[in-house]
């Protein structure tokens, strides 16, 4: 064996590991779901072969499809304005700030939060913050406006709004590090030029930071179109979809069909169908949405 | 070294050693760790089984304002540990939620006895993941018999030694077979500040309409008059609303009386009947008595708290800012041990409906909806020891293990080791011949021996029924969706359980029809029948 095949295989021995779990933990359940999206399944009990009717049940027979899917339509919507924006400008106002030490101290300080894990998050804002007793319904009392207490994540017409407000100012750690890389990685000259050319404020800000940190935001995007269908750990434990379905999305359904309820097959075809939207939205947003080389080399 | 150094591993070692003192187990549980060890270990055991006991009796727990921390079970443990040197008993904690259980037993991984609402149970006993109990439990008790008196309960029977038989028998699945050992009774009842109701001069009431001026009352003083969340209402309130209200027609609609549970239960309404019964047209938006059912439940939301998700109802009640607590027993001792709580309390039952409520009330009490509490099953890792292959009776027949966790659950029923257990403090309400409730515990008692209710909705179909009909009830009840609207989710949502039901259980429909035909003439003096589909009104 000469070297450079011996040097290759080695390479492959020490990456199979990896992709063998990989394979395993990755791949082989999406298969599986695939497979048994076509099947009546309940654990402890054999399957039995339906073919689509677990797609048909839930896209045109099971109630709670459409007013899900609207909500988590609306609720990725939500997020995706919030964290392509709020972050943005605090980033961009970090990135303004004179000095290095306090550039330094304002990105410790918005970093630091994330270390609270989501779960912590939503029972403080479910317990402290919307609770009967709560910050919000007390302030109001507080005010003379004790009548527009409410049962915020348990009354219909404020439900979903509350849910969505969940993380206020919505200012993530994790964006604003990615947003300020962005705007650090903008060449000097960049900034120059636009300096030489009157152009600054708002208007540099709008016209050459953000399609400079268009990669960024492009990531975020993704990000948060990917997590918005997947999740649902915020609204189970908010809410768990109630009251009715009014805050319910499909990625809850499917963990109850799976687990509460026993209908393996039909939440595998609920998996499934998310999948699908995942893959549609990440294509589109692929194909159509420019990062800033991508911008750059077209202008070149 | 310099001194920063020493500084710096200094106060290191200051944090290390004062954390670690912090965090040391209390007094108590290093006793009990160093008695566990003088008793040999895990590896030596021939035997080791798990239980789940919930967390009534789960030893170090310490209930609310109590001074004390909890070892009755462990203490019984130790007992048969001793007498069965070659056992050991682990006592673990888990969650009570569906996924675990579904999980473990599953995979075979769950405890061998564990604490599951016998509900539950019946949803998967065709798995074969629970043990049948009643060829147990219809023999002596070995160590009742060992006393020597064939006098004792549970020297005949071990069914013998349970104080509410109606309820113990009656928890049998549909397949007749019992899987649960009733171990204690919970029940709900009304809390109420007694302070408050001298002040208005009031005494609990005898009848709804008596009810419900309370209630009014409260309201105007600026109470919130009766503290209760969505699970009371969907569970508790749909059931005895519902007793209330066709409790008049069993003679006409009740087709199978149970050879085992029908003595017990009389009149109980099981999910095949229900299934059939809806196919009669009952239980849709045009069943006059189902819709009363909802549109009183609704009567009853503007007195009761306005966030029945969020609001801490034993908070509101302790502070005096409602007037009652629809709860369970198990919360009296909380009461008794509050040494702030600023006002006299009491607790009655809810009174019944009278023609006045509605005219489709059948004027008897209201009936009893609590029961059993822990309810201990043996799960299939008691019969880990045999050929999965074997059938189920062949694996008990074989198995040891089985046999030992058998004598476990027949031991915590002595009366000597279930006092310990059971009347360690006044959570839950004993259950075995000869053991006498605690005094807090005493109304409840004689809430229990009330009948049993007509039918446990949630429990009647499978878990995505409950799930959506809490669900919706919750919203009507938040105004969230019209009565319409939700008889029509309603009516969904028993159809699509009934065709579930249907599917996957051999009901005979043919059989429950001819019975059906059988009781025309009675039905015939009834009034108000919901119309059969497809055929003409009556």
């Amino acid at each position: 064996m000469n070297w450079r095949l011996r040097s290759t295989f080695t390479c492959y021995t020490i990456v199979l590991p990896s992709l063998v779990l990989l394979f395993t933990f990755v791949y082989l359940p999406v298969v599986w779901a695939f497979s048994k999206s076509l099947y009546e399944f309940e654990v402890g009990s054999p399957a039995r072969f339906v073919g689509l009717s677990n797609y048909t049940e839930y896209l045109f027979s099971d109630p709670t499809c459409w007013p899900s899917l609207l909500n988590m339509l609306l609720l990725t919507l939500f997020a995706v304005v919030v964290r392509l924006t709020f972050p943005l400008v605090v980033a961009r106002l970090i990135y303004a700030l004179p000095s290095e030490r306090g550039r330094h101290f304002y990105r410790i300080l918005f970093l630091i939060p994330i270390v609270v894990p989501g779960v912590a998050v939503q029972l403080i804002w479910m317990g402290l913050i919307y609770g009967d007793r709560g910050l919000l319904n007390e302030l109001l009392r507080l005010v003379g406006l004790g009548g527009w207490a409410a049962g915020w994540l348990s009354e219909p017409h404020t439900a979903l709004a509350a849910v969505a407000m969940v993380g206020f100012p919505f200012i993530g750690g994790f964006e604003v590090l990615v947003y300020y890389a962005g705007f650090a990685s903008i060449p000097t000259s960049v900034n120059e030029a636009a300096l030489l050319e009157g152009c600054v404020g708002v208007r540099k800000f709008l016209l050459i930071d953000i399609p400079m940190v268009l990669s960024q935001v492009k990531l975020i995007l993704i990000l948060t179109i990917i997590g918005g269908v997947q999740s649902f750990q915020n609204v189970f434990i908010l809410t768990r979809g109630q009251p009715g379905f009014v805050t319910n999305v499909p990625g809850l359904w499917m963990y109850l069909n799976a687990f509460s309820f026993q209908r393996m097959g039909y939440a595998c075809a609920i998996g499934v169908l998310l999948f699908l939207v995942i893959l549609v939205l990440t294509v589109i947003n692929l194909k159509y949405f420019k990062s800033a080389e991508q911008l750059q080399g077209k202008a070149s | 070294m310099s001194l920063r150094k020493i500084l710096r591993y200094g106060s290191l070692a200051v944090i290390v050693l004062g954390t670690t003192w912090l965090l040391r187990p209390p007094p108590e549980e290093r006793h009990a760790d160093a008695g566990k060890a003088a008793k040999g270990t895990r590896e030596d055991a021939r035997f080791v089984l798990k239980i789940a006991p919930g967390s009534s009796y789960l030893p170090g727990t310490q209930p609310f304002g109590l001074d004390l921390t909890l070892h009755g079970l462990s203490d019984v443990v130790a007992d048969f540990e001793q007498r069965y040197p070659d056992t050991k008993i682990e006592i673990i904690n888990v969650p009570g939620v569906r996924e675990y259980l579904v999980t473990q037993l599953s995979s075979g991984q769950a405890p061998d006895i564990i604490n599951v609402n016998v509900e539950d149970v019946w949803t998967d006993v065709q798995k074969g993941w629970y043990v049948p109990l009643d060829q147990f439990l219809e023999a002596p008790n070995p160590f009742v018999v060992e006393q020597g008196d064939p006098s004792l309960p549970g020297s005949k029977e071990w069914w013998d030694m349970f104080t509410y038989q109606g309820i113990s028998r009656g928890k049998a699945a549909p397949d007749n077979l019992n899987y649960c050992l009733t171990y204690d009774m919970i029940e709900t009842g009304i809390y109420y500040n007694r302070t408050l109701f001298k002040t208005w001069g009031v005494e609990p009431p005898q009848t709804w309409e008596e009810f419900l001026a309370i209630l009014q009352r409260a309201k105007q003083e600026g109470k919130i008059p009766l503290l209760m969340n969505l699970s009371n209402f969907n569970d508790w309130c749909t059931d005895l609303f519902f007793d209330q209200l066709y409790y008049d027609l069993l003679p006409g609609i009740d087709l199978i009386q149970d050879p085992v549970r029908e003595q017990y239960l009389q009149g109980y309404l099981d999910w095949d009947e229900i299934a059939f019964l809806f196919r009669k047209g009952f239980f849709h938006a045009d069943d006059v008595r189902y819709r009363e059912v909802w549109r009183l439940m609704h009567d009853l939301k503007q007195y009761t708290n306005r966030d029945m998700m969020g609001t801490d109802l034993l908070r509101e009640f302790v502070t005096g800012n409602a007037a009652m607590l629809w709860s369970v027993s198990a919360i009296g001792f909380r009461l008794q041990a509050d040494r702030d709580l600023g006002f006299e309390w009491g607790v009655f039952y809810l009174p019944r409906f009278t023609k006045q409520t509605t005219p489709y009330a059948s004027s008897v009490d209201m009936c009893v909806i609590g029961g059993s509490g822990t309810q201990l099953e043996i799960t299939c890792s008691a019969i880990g020891d045999t050929d999965p292959n074997l059938s189920m009776a062949e694996r008990m027949e074989k198995s040891e293990r089985l046999q030992r966790a058998v004598a476990f659950l027949q031991f915590l029923c002595l009366p000597e080791n279930y006092a310990r257990i059971v009347n360690e403090y006044p959570c839950m309400l004993p259950n075995i011949k000869g053991v006498a409730a605690l005094p807090v515990l005493k109304p409840f008692e004689e809430i229990l021996a009330r009948r049993y209710t007509t039918t446990k909705w949630v429990y009647t179909f499978d878990l995505r029924f409950g799930e959506i009909q809490s669900r919706m009830l919750g919203l009507f009840l938040a105004d969230g969706v019209s009565e319409d609207e939700y008889l029509r989710w309603e009516e969904d949502n028993i159809r699509a359980a009934t065709e579930n039901l249907l599917r996957r259980k051999s009901v005979d429909m043919d059989k429950l029809e001819h019975i059906w035909e059988g009781k025309a003439a009675i039905r015939a003096t009834y009034r108000d029948l919901p119309p059969e589909p497809g055929r003409d009104a009556r």
